[in-house]
């Protein structure tokens, strides 16, 4: 980009030629004098260029690695080989993130290797990957009839997470695996619990001995544990479609239910994993640990909806990743039917499985002119919620419906397991 | 707010300077508008502080005609001067608007506007003091035709002066 004259020069130029225009007609010479300080201003042009090398910069972020609603200090460090006189930095800043402290546009005049700092904050408002790449640049002379612009480019890549929303109690699975966790299974064998008392057997450990029963019967009885279990929780998330607008769309509140839930049963060592639906399959294996729950957080920072023509069906998703025995609890507004029709298929296989459906409508009402048809098509698509909900539980699903606005874990708590099975279609 | 503060004053400066000369309700209506115009360009846009300076003349070049009297060349030299900063430390208002300022910044626009100043005032005396020695030597009965005639040639020159400086970068 080569130097330019700026929109001021041509201001001078205009009045400077009014002023004449004037002084010609009214014959004064005041007008003509007045005009010389304005001619004189122009010479100043071209004594101010610098070259666009003369100059760098650095970017610091306090973090790299956030939650939603978190903010982040971005330090932009300047130096420069030769003086400047007048940088204006600009720092476009992407659609997740918004400025809470400082300013994201900043004048500065430069010295010779006297570096300046500029500071200014931001808050994370979506999740996803958030790239502060280029920084615009403008170099100025001091009286601000030239410009050049520039730019500098200093790589910075926010992760931006899901904020996990609260939750104390999470619905229990029925069905248990065999590795040890935190649920008393009805199985017995190694455990806390006492489950049962039998007669002993050459092998039985001694401290296992009930001492009570062995003295009322005048025989030796141990005490049998019942098992601590754990469980396989799936998450299947449903990013065919959603509704609202960022940051408040059905899916970015899918996915903070499913990051709270995934934080919840990993605390609980249970395996979690997780099946993102949208038209084709995205999973992560089930697993449990501190890298696991990074290793979901990535791909929860990565799901978004994504139009396809592919439907595929359950049954392609292989056992490793959808075991038998898991409880699968499906997160969707219930918008599409290829999600319905792929939770039919999963209770059908006998799966235990939950609907959580966030709801779509407090979500989209306040974008809507207040008025009397917006009220009832509201309502009128509230019912076919219920309605579609009531459809699913007649076929033994349990749907949860969430009204994002309010607690996640006052919806969970009004949870029942459902009663009936479905029957293969 | 310091930077608009100067430019208000300025434009203040300017619209009222008039009416020191010729107390008019003409002159002071335009005055009223040329500062209303001016300050909401503060505010705004550059291109409405130059309406506000356009009106601004044209109540000075009112005010001129209906005093008469002998030309105040020094105070016309100081107007230009106060034009000048006016136009310059608006822009710079509007740049600075919703920016950080880094050390120094400030102080040293104030610098350069005073220095560019005192620079533009010296070059409009020297060149007050040149014609009034020019015009005193040498008497012409067609003087407006020859003062259209350096208006004209004044403007042009400048407009090929500016596209001349439109040269390409050095790197």
């Amino acid at each position: 980009m080569s130097w330019r004259l700026t929109p001021l020069v041509f201001s001078v130029v205009t009045i400077a030629a009014w002023g004449l225009v004037l002084g010609v007609l009214s014959g004064r010479a005041e007008l003509v004098v007045v005009v010389l300080p304005l001619l004189a201003g122009l010479l100043r042009i071209g004594r101010e260029r610098i070259a666009a090398g003369e100059w760098s910069l650095d970017r610091v972020v306090s973090s790299v690695r956030v939650f939603e609603g978190e903010r982040v200090a971005v330090t932009v460090t300047v130096r420069a080989g030769a003086p400047v006189p007048l940088l204006e930095l600009f720092e476009p800043l992407p659609p997740g993130l918004r400025l809470v402290s400082g300013h994201n546009r900043g004048l500065f005049t430069l010295r010779r290797d006297r570096p300046i700092q500029w500071r200014y904050e931001v808050e994370c408002v979506r999740r996803g990957r958030v790239s502060l790449g280029t920084v615009r640049a403008r170099l100025w002379s001091r009286a601000g009839l030239e410009a050049r612009d520039a730019w500098a480019h200093a790589p910075a890549e926010l992760r931006v997470y899901p904020r996990p929303l609260p939750l104390r109690r999470l619905p229990s699975p029925r069905r248990m695996q065999a590795f040890v966790g935190n649920y008393v299974s009805s199985s017995v064998g190694e455990g806390l619990e006492p489950g049962d008392i039998r007669a002993f057997v050459p092998g039985d450990r001694v401290r296992h001995v009930n001492w009570r029963a062995s003295l009322r019967f005048r025989r030796l009885f141990v005490t049998r544990y019942q098992q601590e279990r754990n469980a396989d929780i799936v998450l299947m998330l449903d990013t065919l479609t959603e509704a609202g607008s960022p940051p408040t769309t059905t899916l970015d509140a899918s996915i903070r239910a499913a990051a709270a839930l995934a934080t919840g049963y990993l605390a609980r060592k249970d395996r979690v994993g997780l099946i993102e639906y949208c038209g084709p399959f995205r999973w992560v294996r089930p697993g449990s640990g501190r890298a696991h729950h990074e290793r979901l957080f990535e791909a929860l920072l990565r799901a978004d909806v994504m139009f396809s023509y592919v439907t595929q069906e359950v049954a392609l998703v292989p056992r490793r990743i959808l075991p038998a025995q898991a409880l699968v609890i499906a997160i969707s507004p219930l918008l599409d039917p290829r999600f319905d029709k792929a939770l039919v298929d999963l209770a059908a296989r006998g799966f235990d499985l939950m609907v959580l459906s966030p709801s779509p409508i407090p979500l989209v009402r306040p974008g809507l002119r207040a008025s009397a048809r917006a009220d009832l098509a509201c309502r009128l698509w509230a019912l076919e919620r219920s309605a579609r909900a009531a459809a699913l539980q007649r076929l033994g699903i349990a749907v949860v419906d969430w009204d994002p606005d309010q607690p996640l874990e006052a919806a969970l708590s009004g949870w029942r397991p459902a009663r009936r099975r479905v029957a293969a279609r | 707010m310091t930077v608009h503060s100067l430019a208000a004053l300025l434009a203040l400066l300017i619209a009222g300077y008039p009416l020191l000369i010729a107390r008019s309700t003409t002159v002071a209506a335009l005055g009223g508008a040329a500062l209303v115009v001016c300050v909401l360009g503060i505010l705004g846009a550059v291109r409405v502080v130059v309406g506000g300076i356009v009106l601004a003349l044209a109540e000075y070049a009112l005010a001129l005609w209906i005093r008469g009297g002998p030309p105040r060349l020094a105070d016309a030299a100081l107007l230009g001067v106060a034009l000048l900063l006016l136009l310059e430390s608006a822009d710079f208002g509007r740049r600075a608007h919703r920016a950080a300022l880094g050390p120094g910044v400030l102080r040293a626009q104030l610098g350069s506007w005073a220095l560019s100043g005192a620079l533009a005032g010296i070059v409009a005396w020297l060149a007050t003091a040149a014609a009034s020695a020019a015009s005193a030597a040498v008497r012409l009965p067609w003087a407006p035709a020859v003062a259209a005639a350096g208006a004209t040639i004044a403007l042009v020159g400048s407009g090929l002066a500016l596209a001349a400086r439109r040269a390409p970068s050095r790197d």
